[in-house]
């Protein structure tokens, strides 16, 4: 197969998008580990479990958008996935908000 | 006889549409139904963590991953918290890479290119799976079931407005008595961050529900990766013999790969919920 000159620059680009995207997740996945160990416990949970949620959400857009190739898709494509997902964030909520309920009937009777 | 091959054309036309001619959203039928059922696995996998979310909210303490995952193979005594999951994670995420690469060079048909990135894609899946095998073999080695784990903590009881209540001091990695199945003080009587544990205290063992969780959804991704390894490997013997070269297209490589790419993607919250968090 004769490969054009625009398909093969377009093919270089995405192989670079590719592993551009692998750095990232590894100084990402690096970074998490290297707070997790060094956070001084002063500083408190709160705060560095949002950064965790927050690092862990670049890594799965690079992992949806790069490498399921999400982010090429049709807009109408992306948004039928993408959107059924955000149930998903009031599921999260309403169950952890139920789960600090069990917590407090259990130290209640006690 | 001009309108017979009018509503004749039209026939075939809709005729071509419900054989999947027209690609809804410019893909085809099999990808799309991949993603549905990415979807839908995506779904179960969120109902397992939010549960896991909701117990661990309800529980009073729960383990400390930095305590928990602190052993590395060969390396006895040393304790490197995150240290063997980091690896892990490294070897799924360039899996992932790899299986991109295939798909890649299955777009310019490059044969020998998607035989190689594959086969590396399926040695990371293994890799990983190895390292999965190595790490709950030495969990269940210190004492972790589904219902009991070593990793707990100490309490020391103290009088708190006239009443003697007992005081949460501290999170200590408990001895699995091999042959009694008791979770015994440290012989050096120290607790995980150094300090001595005073005669008074009581032990207690870790979070019941601990275990159940941990081996249930790392379970459940193995299991994923298990299967995207079998597909990969079924994909990898399909394109060594040519299948995909005389059909004229890699597509099965990208739905392949797509599975593969949800089963990393998992991976990322099973990281963040079990280890980080």
């Amino acid at each position: 197969m004769a490969a054009g000159h625009n398909d093969n620059a377009a093919y270089e680009k995405q192989k670079r998008a590719v592993w551009v995207a692998t750095i990232i997740m590894g100084v990402v996945t690096i970074a998490e580990v290297a707070i997790a160990l060094n956070w001084p416990e002063s500083w408190g949970r709160g705060v560095l479990n949002l950064l965790f949620i927050l690092m862990s959400a670049v890594k799965a857009v690079f992992i949806v958008g790069e490498f399921m190739h999400l982010r090429y898709e049709m807009r109408a494509m992306m948004i039928s996935f993408l959107a059924p997902c955000l149930f998903l964030l009031w599921f999260l909520i309403a169950f952890m908000m139920e789960g600090q309920s069990w917590l407090a009937l259990r130290e209640f009777w006690n | 006889m001009a309108a017979d091959t009018h509503l004749e054309k039209e026939t075939e036309q809709v005729q071509d549409i419900w054989n999947g001619g027209t690609e809804p959203m410019k893909a085809s039928y099999g990808k799309l139904m991949m993603w549905y059922f990415i979807l839908s696995d995506a779904f179960t996998f969120a109902s397992f963590l939010i549960m896991y979310a909701a117990l661990r909210v309800s529980s009073e303490v729960w383990p400390d991953p930095n305590a928990v995952f602190n052993s590395f193979p060969f390396l006895h005594g040393t304790k490197l918290p995150l240290g063997f999951v980091t690896v892990m994670t490294f070897i799924l995420i360039l899996s992932s890479v790899f299986v991109v690469r295939a798909v890649q060079e299955g777009h310019r048909m490059n044969q020998k290119g998607v035989l190689l990135w594959m086969f590396l894609g399926i040695l990371g899946g293994l890799g990983f799976l190895g390292c999965q095998a190595w790490e709950w073999n030495h969990l269940i080695h210190q004492g972790m079931t589904f219902t009991s784990n070593p990793f707990g903590h100490y309490t020391v009881p103290e009088v708190v407005d006239g009443q003697t209540v007992d005081v949460f001091k501290g999170y200590v990695n408990l001895v699995h008595d091999h042959e009694t199945g008791e979770f015994n003080l440290p012989a050096d009587g120290k607790d995980n961050k150094g300090n001595v544990i005073p005669e008074n205290a009581t032990k207690h063992t870790g979070t019941y529900l601990f275990g159940c969780l941990f081996f249930f959804i790392t379970g459940f991704h193995g299991f994923h990766v298990t299967t995207g390894v079998l597909l990969n490997i079924m994909i990898w013997i399909q394109s060594a013999r040519g299948v995909y070269q005389r059909s004229g297209n890699y597509e099965m490589v990208e739905k392949v790969g797509l599975y593969w790419h949800f089963v990393d993607l998992v991976w990322v919250f099973v990281f963040l919920a079990f280890y980080l968090l």
